[in-house]
């Protein structure tokens, strides 16, 4: 357990050089949520972008040649993976939440008043979608690396592209996943939670075993 | 001690430590009871292996010239130790042979090379 | 224990490349040279004995303990330097620290920062702003400061200037001035171990030649040179490799068979000229 936290402060500490160029990217969000004056359409964007950042540790790691230095480091090669996994889960909801603070006040400073079930669904909306984002993404990059890797990262991108058209063709207020949230939306939400966390689990077991059977 | 260490002499290295060794204590430049300097110390300074001076330390104690003791280091026995006068007298007795053969092409007779013996330990004497 | 590093039999194949049954032991205080021409099988070695790599067959010991089963606790003990930095290039000198001192429990901050001022490296200092000799030395004062038992490095010394080579040789010599610490050095720039190894690995095409003690290793051969006539079928068949020109010939011959030579000139081999005449390159020349 802790050789996993030791790994995820030494992939923060990977990014660390990148944090500002991360942090202006976490803005442009905000005037998407603006312009469109939706919140759903702000957080989709949020953590599409964050989910971009993930491949940065592996392409880090691959420019300088660190798994020779993970190679050597007294740490499993599962803790490493988790590690990551933690990582990626720390940025995503650092990025949500950060989102759902700031665009709310944004919306709301715009007089567009964001309502409760609005916020849920964004939230939810926002964890499936950075799961979704991931789940493929990761095992991507262990297996082929950060360059081929970054085929992934469509994934994500063509998800993001499919819900825009979605919310676009559906008005707002009476959207498909909106009207099912009013129907039941503790069930809907549970299940989503239930999906994302059972996707992990298959992700990281995917991945810890690629990374086992590679030869450096 | 002066230890100097020449990479193209062709004389092995442990064979070079050992011969200033052996001349340092029979020069008097290295006293009974002194220490040698430490093996891995010397192997350090003189940027050589710590297995080549292990060998010169070893052959050095296998010829009484020093006795190394575990975790203290190397003693230099002295010029009165007992192997040391007998390899001393090793010696002399080579080198001897070896003049006496030298002598015997030279053809020189018993007496002159007597004579020449007197005379060299005069000339020392007077130094 | 006093044996280091224990290797056995150890064996990888790859599609166009084996290692095979490869075995040597490095006691504790000692600097062994792991050497043979690019290719033969240095870095797979030390790949396979730092677990990079899966062996096919074979065992490693390290202080004693299986490097596969005892994984973690071996890497504890165990500090490695390869021919280019293993950090990020970003990383500022001080989040090096930040970074890889987490992972051992004996991290030692205060001689880190010593050895960083005695390597003239400043904390403050981007790792791609070093210089290649500079990016060696901290790697070594990573190792240093969780106070790593056994030291491997491979090809440290490709691309480093004679004073670097010359600095490294200095400081291997200090970490086991104690007797408590172990190198493999693995490298083609024989010259850096002609005198400060005591034992000598040679590995050629996949294979073991030699493992033991370097002066026995340099003992063991020599270099004669003769006239063309010399150049005999009967003296040929002892040579190990040789060398013919218009003028004469020399040849690397073993120093059990020197009778046989004795009317040449002969001289004691270099460990350059062994690797290079039992290699490829001195069969072609034969």
């Amino acid at each position: 357990m802790r050789n996993i936290w030791k790994s995820v402060r030494l992939d923060f500490s990977l990014i660390k050089p990148y944090g500002k160029t991360i942090c202006f990217t976490m803005v442009l969000p905000v005037v998407f949520a603006a312009v469109n004056r939706s919140l759903m359409t702000g957080i989709s964007f949020a953590m599409c972008f964050i989910a971009m950042t993930t491949g940065y540790t592996f392409s880090i790691a691959e420019k300088n040649d660190m798994e020779r230095l993970y190679g050597i480091l007294p740490v499993r090669k599962g803790e490493l993976v988790i590690g990551r996994y933690v990582f990626v889960m720390i940025m995503g909801l650092t990025a949500l939440v950060c989102s759902l603070i700031i665009q709310p006040v944004m919306l709301a400073i715009l007089g567009e008043n964001v309502t409760t079930l609005e916020f849920l669904s964004a939230l939810v909306a926002g964890i499936v979608l950075f799961a979704l984002y991931t789940v493929f993404q990761l095992p991507g990059y262990y297996r082929f690396g950060s360059i081929r890797g970054r085929v992934f990262m469509y994934i994500p991108v063509a998800g993001f592209l499919g819900m825009l058209f979605l919310t676009a063709r559906t008005p707002a207020k009476s959207g498909g996943l909106l009207t099912a949230v009013i129907h039941s939306p503790i069930l809907l939400m549970v299940l989503a939670v239930v999906l994302v966390v059972v996707a992990y689990v298959i992700s990281i077991l995917v991945s810890v075993r690629i990374v086992q059977n590679k030869e450096m | 001690m002066k230890l100097i260490i020449s990479n193209i002499s062709g004389i092995p290295i442990y064979e070079q430590i050992k011969q200033q060794v052996k001349a340092a204590i029979m020069s008097g430049d290295l006293q009974e009871d002194e220490t040698l300097p430490s093996l891995r110390t010397l192997a350090k300074d003189l940027k050589i292996s710590v297995l080549t001076v292990t060998r010169a330390y070893t052959e050095l104690e296998e010829e009484g010239f020093v006795k190394n003791i575990q975790g203290r280091g190397c003693y230099v026995l002295g010029r009165g130790s007992e192997l040391l006068r007998e390899q001393l007298i090793c010696k002399i007795e080579n080198n001897l042979t070896e003049a006496i053969s030298a002598a015997r092409v030279a053809n020189l007779s018993r007496e002159e090379l007597h004579r020449l013996l007197d005379i060299l330990m005069e000339e020392k004497a007077d130094e | 224990m006093n044996n280091y590093l224990e290797v056995k039999n150890l064996s990888k194949s790859f599609d166009n490349f084996c290692l095979r049954d490869i075995t040597f032991t490095l006691p504790k205080g000692y600097i062994m040279g792991l050497i043979g021409p690019n290719g033969s099988g240095k870095t797979t070695t030390v790949k396979l004995i730092l677990n990079m790599l899966k062996r096919t067959s074979g065992e490693v010991r390290i202080l004693g303990l299986d490097n596969i089963a005892k994984e973690q606790e071996v890497k504890k003990c165990v500090g490695v330097v390869f021919d280019s930095n293993y950090f990020s290039d970003d990383w500022k000198v001080r989040q090096v620290e930040k970074s890889v001192s987490v992972f051992y429990e004996n991290w030692n901050t205060q001689r880190f920062s010593e050895l960083l001022d005695r390597f003239q490296i400043s904390p403050a200092k981007k790792v791609k702003e070093l210089s290649k000799g500079m990016q060696m030395k901290l790697m070594l004062a990573c190792a240093f400061s969780y106070d790593a038992k056994l030291l491997i490095l491979d090809e440290p010394t490709s691309g480093l200037d004679p004073v670097s080579r010359d600095e490294l040789l200095h400081i291997l010599a200090e970490y086991i001035e104690d007797g408590e610490h172990s190198v493999l050095f693995s490298t083609h720039i024989t010259g850096d171990l002609e005198r400060a190894a005591d034992f000598i690995t040679y590995i050629r095409y996949g294979e073991l030649f030699f493992s033991g003690g370097k002066d026995e290793f340099v003992d063991g051969f020599r270099i004669v040179r003769g006239g063309r006539e010399e150049f005999t079928e009967e003296l040929r068949e002892k040579m190990l490799g040789s060398r013919a020109f218009p003028t004469g010939f020399e040849a690397l011959v073993k120093t059990e068979d020197l009778r046989q030579f004795a009317h040449l000139s002969v001289e004691p081999a270099a460990i350059d000229d062994i690797v290079v005449f039992t290699s490829r390159g001195g069969e072609q020349y034969a």
